[in-house]
């Protein structure tokens, strides 16, 4: 792993179009601001391991497994 | 010209070639950029998102609109995009979930799983609840 040292203010630049700010570090916390190609998922580690959780959970759904739903109410939106 | 999938789950299906969907950043967890979306029934409450690689790789999704009524996404998709969240089997009724925490939007054949900044987007938000507080008010 690559490790940098940077001060508030400073900046590392990740290829052609991403750039990492650090913004702010007060005690145990750093603030970090990433400007990047709007396409690119970016997420805070533990958000992407229980999105992953629920996408594999998603991908053992068996075919039945699923209940009828009673058709939406009159007058709700599709 | 379509493709066909032989499906684990649902045995041989065409597909026809307009309606692949494309995730360029794939899907967390997962290792399939292609997928189409599958309908069962007309107005089935559930579509299947099916990889169009992988025979046995397929997820329900929900429309949430349909589930939660409340139910929000920031920073708002573009105009026109249609959202869909995973859901979470089980054998008990109550305990199925869709995660609004992590929708997927697509537009235009392509296909991305963006991060529900909403303060209430639960990543486990019982599906079922709404429904069935209406069925027992109608009951009741």
């Amino acid at each position: 792993m690559l490790i940098i040292t940077r001060r508030p203010g400073e900046r590392i630049v990740l290829g052609d179009d991403i750039v990492v700010t650090v913004m702010e570090i007060s005690g145990q916390t750093a603030r970090i601001g990433i400007a990047a190609p709007r396409e690119l998922p970016i997420y805070r580690e533990e958000i992407w391991e229980a999105v992953k959780a629920e996408n594999q959970a998603a991908a053992a759904v068996d075919a039945d497994a699923l209940p009828p739903v009673p058709p939406p109410a009159n007058g709700t939106s599709k | 010209v379509s493709t066909t999938i032989d499906s684990t789950r649902f045995g041989r299906i065409e597909v026809a070639p307009d309606s692949a969907i494309v995730f360029p950043h794939g899907l967390a967890g997962l290792d399939s950029r292609t997928f189409t979306l599958i309908a069962r029934a007309q107005d089935d409450a559930f579509v299947w998102l099916h990889s169009l690689e992988d025979p046995a790789l397929a997820l329900p999704l929900a429309d949430p609109r349909r589930f939660f009524s409340g139910f929000a996404l920031e920073p708002a998709p573009a105009e026109g995009a249609a959202i869909y969240v995973t859901v979470r089997a089980s054998e008990r009724i109550e305990e199925f979930t869709a995660n609004l925490r992590a929708p997927l939007v697509i537009a235009d054949g392509i296909g991305q799983q963006v991060i529900n900044e909403a303060p209430d987007a639960e990543l486990r938000a019982p599906l079922f609840a709404e429904l069935a507080a209406a069925a027992a008010e109608q009951a009741a």
